[in-house]
């Protein structure tokens, strides 16, 4: 009569279990997934919010104006809070925690004061669009809001949108003075780097205050 | 047989050539165009005894006006409006003439992409002249710039100080100073001439870019400050990293992992398996 060895049977059947499991996943992870890709149409179009809409700052002893609360891009269905966004130690700048909602640098101009004014949000999660995932969409004359904490409306014109390798970043054309109000919308794009977890590309979308 | 082996061949040729070709062109997709191609300009009255005027401004060749700035006074200066790069002409007429009317000045001015101009009329009226000055955007890093317009009649020469700092030296009417770095934060200003002085007090933030404007006012000198450029304090390094790949393609995962599962799997069957038989043996032996 066989003596009972439970703990080789034990042993067997999960080393077989474990084969199973892993050619499973092997086949399941050969395939490579599509890009998710923004919809044509179904985009949720918001309508423009509603305020007092402010000129553009003069020349002559420009008025100071109140921080920035919220954005809203109405036809790539955008409405987000602004949270405050500073510079990482190394001098890069700050991120969103979350990748639904969008920021405003702190040492950039406000909206609507003369200068740019950086605006950053993300592209998309580990598994999720994000707040700027349908930035790429916009196109030259597109609106966009910026309400302030006084319950003034910005209106911002987009004027170009571009997309430079990570690597080529033209620091002082998106960063730098300007003698009018402007905004910048910054985003990921272009081929993401598995290896790094890091998108190769930024998306930039320059933008006017309507006079 | 023979003709679709050669069309083959040239179909592969064509493919081939066309990744050839292919490749640089992506690659200068993203090497696109630093700028947007665009630059400001600004009009500005600034002849104490001519009176209000209509101002226009016209791209090249084109009869009708961009933009029409009507009943500008003096000691009006307009605020930047953004243009494509290239040549305008900027004209004056009378405040109410016709648009079509011939006009009591003109003059050209090229726009360079991501630079700034003023186009200001200068002196008095009877020596009236449209003046393009190039526009400062960058201040020095924790700096702020500032020049001096003298826009004043009666005080043909001034002398403007900013704190201890000297701005421009006897500078004559319809005259306008260089650029300087100051050290940003609130100042007084004070504008002297044979005729008296004039104090005020400005603020200028680091990475700001002013004008500061000698008028002729009610009674006596005005200080206007214009703000030119404004930039981020600090601007930041480089891109961003907003996205983590969740939307974006990914090619076919690692198998390694995979294969260290199996092949952990096949260890732990082997030797349970083995045991299991020497088991048998050992039982067989008795």
């Amino acid at each position: 009569m066989p003596t009972r060895r439970p703990a080789a049977a034990l042993a067997l059947a999960a080393g077989l279990a474990v084969i199973a499991g892993g050619t499973a996943g092997l086949l399941l992870t050969r395939h490579p997934t599509q890009a998710m890709r923004p919809a044509a149409a179904g985009v949720a179009v918001l309508p423009a919010p509603t305020g007092p809409i402010v000129a553009p700052p003069q020349s002559a002893a420009p008025k100071p104006v109140a921080a920035p609360v919220s954005l809203t891009i109405p036809l790539i269905g955008v409405r987000t809070q602004l949270i405050t966004l500073g510079l990482t130690p190394t001098g890069e700048l700050q991120v969103p925690s979350s990748t639904a909602v969008a920021g405003w640098y702190t040492g950039s101009p406000r909206p609507g004061a003369i200068g740019s004014a950086i605006i950053v949000g993300h592209i998309d999660s580990y598994s999720r669009p994000g707040v700027f995932y349908r930035l790429i969409k916009l196109t030259r004359g597109d609106r966009i809001y910026v309400k302030r904490t006084d319950g003034t409306l910005v209106e911002f014109r987009v004027t170009s949108v571009q997309t430079y390798l990570k690597n080529r970043f033209p620091t002082e054309d998106v960063y730098g003075p300007v003698p009018d109000a402007e905004l910048r919308l910054i985003t990921c794009g272009g081929a993401f780097d598995t290896a790094t977890g890091h998108y190769l590309s930024n998306i930039v979308v320059y933008a006017t205050e309507v006079s | 047989m023979k003709y679709w082996r050669i069309t083959r061949r040239l179909l592969m040729l064509a493919a081939a050539s066309a990744l050839l070709l292919g490749i640089p062109a992506a690659a200068t997709a993203y090497a696109s165009s630093a700028t947007t191609g665009t630059g400001w300009i600004r009009l500005a009255h600034l002849s104490p005894n001519t009176p209000p005027v209509d101002v226009y401004l016209y791209a090249f060749g084109d009869s009708n006006a961009m933009i029409v700035l009507h009943h500008v006074a003096y000691g009006t200066v307009s605020p930047y409006e953004s243009v494509q790069a290239g040549d305008y002409s900027v004209a004056m007429r009378g405040a109410g003439a016709s648009a079509t009317s011939q006009p009591v000045l003109s003059t050209s001015v090229t726009i360079a992409a991501g630079h700034a101009y003023t186009v200001a009329g200068l002196g008095p009226e009877s020596g009236l002249r449209l003046q393009v000055l190039e526009d400062k955007l960058t201040a020095a890093p924790g700096q702020a710039e500032v020049r001096v317009i003298q826009a004043s009649l009666k005080q043909q020469v001034v002398t403007v100080t900013l704190g201890s700092t000297v701005l421009a030296s006897d500078l004559k009417f319809a005259s306008v100073s260089d650029y300087q770095p100051v050290s940003p934060g609130t100042q007084s200003v004070t504008v002297s001439s044979s005729g008296g002085t004039a104090n005020s007090s400005v603020t200028l933030a680091a990475g700001t870019v002013h004008t500061l404007v000698v008028l002729d006012g009610a009674s006596g000198l005005e200080v206007v400050n214009l703000e030119d450029a404004s930039g981020s304090g600090t601007p930041p390094a480089g891109g961003v990293s907003t996205g983590f790949g969740g939307t974006a393609p990914h090619g076919p995962g690692s198998p390694v992992p995979w294969l260290v599962v199996i092949g952990a799997g096949s260890l732990l069957a082997l030797t349970g398996g083995l045991k299991l038989r020497r088991g048998r043996q050992l039982n067989a032996g008795i």
